[in-house]
């Protein structure tokens, strides 16, 4: 049995077992690597991406429920290569260390300015909770993310 | 650091077993399917739990019932009496349907604070409450100091159990039965969720107090519920400690003495993030903050 999504705006395919990770399917079938399966457990965000609009683990999403369902990745934030506010804003601020986490925070973030154009520090910090940085580089992550929102 | 389970990279081979999910479109299709698979089957709601099975070392069912698209399972329904919360909805959905009902403002920290906001946004109440291998589950507490009460059903029927009860019985539950509600008396009262996160926010809890108090003119505490989450397997109330508040100030400071002579009815689990004696000896101080919030709310 398979499943179809739109994953960045292409109708897609999968004959993956109904209870592979979504993360699993964008890596290994459709080549999209930006998602990172790290913890497996929903707590680092590093594979996040947004499922019908939503920040979502998608260590976590079995694809039998991904079936139907609009996907967005870091992948289809930059189309044509033209970074979004937030992309744009992370690199001037000289935010980004080793990238394991910010595929992640990229999507996280993303949906914070959509979402939440008058989100102050403590609202940014909220909204990452459920991405984790390593090298503790949240500072500039936050700062960066306050610029976007100013330059909006 | 996050849940005391090793971060783990697992083959994909590992991972996957051959699991159908079907993804039931009502309540009565979901029950049907249930009863079919029996004890092959379970259902799915918000995946959360299920789908760290791998890291867990815990072989999947063969058969899931996903239930989150089932609109009754869903809904929230607020009269002047009771609370009605489908099994299905997420925490960040009972957060915010409650957001504006003070006496519910337990609940709401509990729902609302949890996790981390995607998590919060898939997991569901019932898959809270159902999960008995969870001891950090945040709604279990709030929900016992709120009296609430489960209703499970199968093919046959349904039947209304009081939350305490189901946590009794929740891990030996006849295949084939599904939580369908969660019914919340609403009361006069103050209520608080404090949690110990070993970070501000994301980790589970070491340790949960959830507070349930109404007072009469004289701030003198007429009923009292207390319940402690994360400390033992399963979260429950703490009656001595009920009980030795009644016709008394409701005052923090009072509270937390009581509290720290009464802390040895626990016997706390031992695991990575957090030593058994360290969940019981934090309970004091989480009963003071839990009366400071309750007196603020």
């Amino acid at each position: 049995m398979g499943f179809n999504l739109t994953v960045n705006g292409d109708r897609l395919s999968s004959a993956a077992e109904p209870a592979t990770p979504l993360v699993d399917v964008l890596r290994e079938e459709m080549h999209l690597t930006g998602a990172k399966p790290v913890c497996r457990e929903g707590f680092c965000g590093a594979c996040m991406v947004l499922v019908d609009g939503e920040p979502t683990p998608s260590c976590l999403l079995p694809a039998a429920l991904a079936d139907g369902r609009e996907i967005q990745t870091v992948e289809g934030l930059a189309p044509l290569g033209q970074l979004n506010r937030i992309q744009a804003a992370l690199e001037v601020s000289d935010a980004v260390q080793c990238g394991m986490c910010f595929p992640g925070m990229v999507v996280s973030l993303t949906h914070l300015l959509t979402t939440r154009p008058d989100a102050t520090s403590d609202d940014i910090r909220a909204a990452l909770t459920g991405n984790i940085c390593r090298c503790t580089g949240y500072e500039r992550i936050v700062e960066a993310t306050l610029l976007a929102l100013a330059t909006a | 650091m996050m849940s005391g389970t090793p971060i783990q990279n697992i083959p994909v081979a590992a991972r996957v077993t051959p699991a159908s999910i079907y993804v039931a479109p009502s309540l009565a299709a979901a029950r049907d399917a249930l009863s079919e698979y029996g004890a092959a089957g379970a259902p799915l709601a918000g995946g959360t739990w299920i789908m760290r099975s791998p890291i867990r070392h815990e072989p999947l069912k063969t058969h899931y019932v996903a239930i989150g698209r089932i609109a009754e399972l869903s809904a929230i329904r607020i009269s002047g009496n009771a609370v009605e919360i489908g099994a299905a909805v997420t925490h960040a959905a009972l957060a915010a349907a409650l957001a504006d009902l003070p006496e519910f403002a337990g609940l709401v920290a509990a729902a609302g604070r949890s996790a981390n906001p995607a998590i919060r946004a898939m997991a569901t109440i019932g898959g809270n409450l159902s999960t008995s291998d969870f001891a950090a589950a945040d709604c279990v507490p709030a929900l016992l100091c709120l009296d609430a009460d489960v209703e499970i059903a199968d093919r046959n029927g349904r039947e209304r159990i009081s939350l305490a009860h189901f946590l009794e019985v929740r891990s030996k539950l006849a295949a084939g039965r599904i939580v369908t509600r969660i019914i919340v008396p609403r009361a006069e009262c103050r209520t608080a969720h404090i949690r110990l996160p070993l970070r501000r926010s994301g980790d589970y809890p070491v340790a949960i107090v959830s507070l349930s108090v109404s007072v009469d003119a004289a701030n003198r505490v007429r009923v009292a519920r207390i319940a402690v989450g994360s400390v033992e397997p399963s979260a429950r109330r703490w009656p001595p400690l009920e009980d030795a508040l009644l016709g008394r100030p409701l005052d923090a400071a009072e509270a937390a003495r009581i509290a720290a002579e009464l802390t040895g009815e626990f016997i706390g689990r031992d695991s990575v993030d957090a030593p058994a004696w360290y969940r019981v000896s934090v309970l004091p101080g989480l009963v003071r903050r839990a009366v400071i919030a309750a007196r603020g709310s």
